[in-house]
């Protein structure tokens, strides 16, 4: 939706639909055996070949160079097909945001710009919190002339396959925290398995323990709620633009069976009951697009007064999307909850989309709390 | 004042208050030994939860996924060893002999903790429901025997119930949709038996289930009038099983494809077909058989009603959990107002779907499949007569004909239509609340634990996971909420009509 008020994206839509059709279509229950099953590095290549794992970075720093609105259309046709590369899109591009706003051009250059694949192009990142909302983050302390790093990190996205993390830290006093670049193959970090979760199999995750890790500060020290913040409106959308892919995934496919399926005579799409919650998913479907669409004309103008907007319309299209894949199994009947379907995948992906950068609840606080200027 | 006559009238208006509250008039009538039986039932629940269900359920789920073909073999030798697979059949059949709605109260104990486990053990008794509603006295007794006799010699002897084709799931659950759908699997009467041909899908447990109460059709083209319940023995000839389905959630307890060719059935083993029906009532068959079908579904759906109670109740024991040991800036989360509040909702959802099984029970204890069994005189009687009277005494009584003719006609002729329509109605009612509720209350501890609630090891996600299959089968909550329609509101609308829908 959003490429047909913006010409200038639809190649690049274009192009993740092809890849999708390409790469993932038909394969996506193999991908989501991971960590029980193969991961898919050939897929991960493609999709960094294509520039996926880059859009929003400066064509100087070794990016696309792309819009909000050109990560929501590759996030949403990805999506529509398989989350799983969508969650790892996302996740780098939330840490290069991060680094864009810390001003650390230099930390992105150095990793980005000399990225000749996919392995270096990774940056891991627990994209499931927000840091502020955390109790627990990693202490920090000076070391030297640059800073060490001590305690536990909980799923971390893309640790076990990236060779760096930006991570969150704080100080033992204080509150506010600040980011860290730290480099996964020393020898202080210790990490788990790949952590079997709810869903994006293939957007794996593993938990970490730092024991005075050497790190590198991004941007200034103590900033990192305000970068985070920075940044979260826009990835907001982008998570949210995941699930209105989702979204239409899972109606294509409802839509699919019911024209085909037979029940008490005639297709079930024929049976008013089905039709009324087909029509349910379809309407919710395209008001997720139509917000997504808005939401980053908002943002690419900057106009001012829309973060909230651009939060809370993204809440508002992860609770949706939650009903729809339910919904989208239950046209199927049992079908849908089985893996040879695309629909159990999308129940499980869509919750996972949505617990992206922090929980839900604790989301709605801060909204309210930003919206009520308290 | 009303005169009797007045009040009478004004209680027969839609709702009718034989309908509205089932608890009200049913609960006095209920022997005081119920509770005391259920009080136990509940225990030993919860010691199996402590010693089996709870130490494994996460490793089994994570196995499954490792290991897509795994079949829970140690898992039934288990609950066989617990007495589980008997704990419900009549004593007259040789089993425990339990009170039939204990079973709802422990199937939420052990689905708090895992709903496959929970199926594992429950689904034996959606076949023993096929055997026994069929009033197949008979048949009843030599298979129910056989699984009092697998749990003595400690080799499992469980029953799957086998209707869904892979063209057909709704259809066969209303003999309205049946003759309009697409079945296939055919029952073709030859000399001393039936020759089956078809496949049967979702079968829960077949693969390690001894005995299989099959459906199938005479005609194709007349289901409805048609209808055969067979008794097929693993490894008969002509029956095999086909791919393990691979599903989202409730793993542990496969679902498997069964497949018949050229499958020979003696005629000792034909559970219910039109001509051993017309023996008993003159009732068309085609209405029998509904009766049949509501009668397994209306027992089984307040039961999937509790399975989805036990999962709200473990994803609120499992939020309740994490929000008193985890803080947000600073303040553990059980000490936030908007937790206490979403806690409580929860709560109160496993409270009100736990009401929903209780009024179901009532309708199938008083006006359904087991009425007989919860007269407090035959309750009695059954509960404190020596086995070796219902061993010497009754159960050559079962074999006889007239047996099976006396339970058809207790079953079929000598019951009304709107005690079935009770029963089934409520059955659907307490199976789309207590799913719904279910789902409702995973998703709330999904949100509430934010990224701890997505991990495998913290158990809310396989919840979600396994409690999505309860809005499906028995019926999916779609057909079981025009069910609803059809039992408790369309008898009271003349111009109302059930599946005729023209579009």
């Amino acid at each position: 939706m959003l490429s047909s008020f913006k010409g200038d994206l639809k190649p690049f839509e274009e192009l993740a639909r092809s890849f999708a059709a390409k790469e993932l279509a038909g394969k996506t229950e193999g991908h989501d055996r991971y960590p029980f099953g193969e991961f898919f590095h050939d897929v991960l290549d493609k999709a960094c070949e294509a520039g996926f794992l880059g859009i929003m970075l400066p064509g100087d720093l070794g990016g696309t160079g792309g819009s909000i609105g050109t990560l929501c259309v590759v996030l949403g046709a990805l999506c529509r097909a398989d989350s799983s590369p969508g969650g790892i899109v996302f996740t780098n591009a939330l840490v290069q945001e991060i680094l864009l706003a810390a001003d650390a051009r230099d930390i992105a250059g150095e990793i980005f710009g000399k990225a000749s694949s996919a392995g270096d192009f990774l940056v891991a990142f627990p994209s499931y919190a927000n840091p502020a909302h955390q109790d627990n983050l990693p202490e920090y302390r000076r070391s030297g002339r640059g800073y060490s790093l001590t305690g536990p990190v909980d799923l971390l996205v893309l640790g076990g396959l990236a060779r760096r993390a930006i991570i969150p830290a704080r100080t033992g006093s204080g509150h506010q925290c600040s980011f860290f670049l730290v480099d996964l193959d020393h020898k202080g970090v210790l990490k788990s398995e790949p952590v079997f979760t709810l869903g994006m199999h293939a957007c794996p995750a593993v938990d970490i323990r730092f024991d005075g890790v050497r790190a590198r500060i991004v941007g200034e020290e103590g900033k990192g709620d305000e970068y985070f913040d920075r940044v979260s409106p826009a990835l907001h959308v982008a998570a949210a633009a995941m699930n209105a892919g989702i979204m239409r995934g899972s109606l294509d496919e409802a839509l699919a069976y019911a024209r085909e399926r037979f029940q008490g005579g005639r297709e079930i799409i024929r049976w008013s009951e089905v039709s009324m919650l087909l029509a349910g998913m379809a309407v919710k479907a395209d008001v997720a697009e139509m917000c997504v669409t808005l939401a980053c004309q908002a943002l690419e103008q900057g106009k001012a007064g829309w973060s909230s907007r651009c939060t809370a319309s993204a809440l508002h299209i992860h609770e949706i999307a939650c009903e729809v894949v339910t919904d989208g199994i239950q046209v199927l009947g049992g079908n849908g909850y089985m893996k040879d379907y695309g629909q159990e995948k999308r129940f499980r992906d869509a919750r996972q989309v949505q617990a992206l950068l922090g929980s839900v609840p604790a989301r709605k606080l801060d909204l309210i709390g930003k919206v009520a200027g308290i | 004042m009303l005169s009797s006559a007045e009040v009478s009238n004004r209680l027969s208006g839609f709702p009718r208050f034989e309908d509205m509250s089932l608890s009200l008039p049913y609960a006095p009538r209920m022997p005081r030994g119920m509770v005391r039986e259920t009080r136990k039932v509940v225990a030993i629940a919860r010691t199996f939860n402590d010693e089996v269900a709870r130490p494994r359920a996460l490793d089994l789920d994570r196995k499954t996924h490792e290991d897509p073909d795994y079949m829970p073999r140690d898992l039934v030798e288990l609950a066989n060893r617990w007495g589980f697979y008997t704990m419900w059949i009549p004593r007259i059949f040789g089993g425990k002999g339990y009170n039939m709605p204990s079973m709802s109260y422990f199937a939420e104990e052990i689905g708090s903790v895992c709903l496959g486990i929970m199926n594992v053990i429950g689904v034996h008794y959606l076949g023993v429901a096929g055997v026994v509603a069929s009033a197949n006295t008979r048949l009843a007794k030599r298979i129910l025997g056989e699984v009092v006799q697998g749990e003595k010699t400690g080799n499992p002897c469980l029953i799957a119930l086998a209707t869904t084709e892979p063209g057909a799931g709704t259809d066969v659950e209303e003999v309205e949709l049946v003759d309009k759908g697409r079945v296939a699997c055919h029952a073709r009467r030859v000399e001393g038996g039936y020759v089956v041909n078809g496949t049967k899908v979702f079968i829960s447990m077949g693969h390690v289930s001894t005995w299989t109460v099959l459906y199938a059709y005479e005609d194709l083209k007349k289901p409805s009038e048609t209808t055969v319940g067979l008794m097929v023995k693993t490894g008969t000839q002509g029956f095999s099983f086909g791919t393990h389905e691979n599903k989202m959630g409730q793993r542990v307890c496969p679902a498997s494809v069964l497949v018949f060719e050229d499958c020979f059935i003696p005629d000792d083993q034909v559970l219910f077909s039109a001509d051993m029906v017309r023996k008993f009532t003159k009732k068309p068959i085609r209405e029998v058989t509904q009766r049949y079908i509501d009668y397994v579904v209306g027992a089984t759906r307040p039961g999937v009603c509790a399975f989805g109670v036990g999962a709200a109740r473990g994803a609120f024991e499992i939020a309740l959990r994490h929000a008193s040991t985890t803080t947000m800036n600073g303040t553990l989360l059980i000490n936030h107002e908007w937790v206490q509040s979403t806690l409580a909702e929860m709560y109160k959802n496993v409270a009100l779907g736990r009401l929903a099984y209780t009024e179901a029970n009532y309708a199938n204890s008083h006006r359904g499949l087991y009425k007989i069994l919860q007269l407090k005189p035959v309750y009695y009687y059954l509960r404190f007569m020596p086995q070796a009277y219902f061993d010497k005494v009754i159960a050559p009584m079962l074999e006889k004909d007239y047996s099976t003719r006396l339970m058809g006609k207790l079953s079929y002729d000598w019951t009304r239509p709107e005690d079935q329509r009770c029963c089934s109605g409520w059955a659907s009612l307490a199976k789309v609340a207590g799913t719904d509720i279910g789902v409702r209350n995973c998703q709330m501890a999904v949100e509430l634990m934010g990224q701890a609630g997505l991990r495998q090891d913290a158990g809310v996600e396989k919840m979600l996971r396994d409690i999505k299959l309860l809005q499906i089968y028995e019926g999916t909550n779609q057909l079981n909420r025009l069910n609803v329609f059809k039992c408790l509101i369309a008898p009271e609308i003349p111009q109302a009509r059930v599946f005729e829908e023209k579009m």
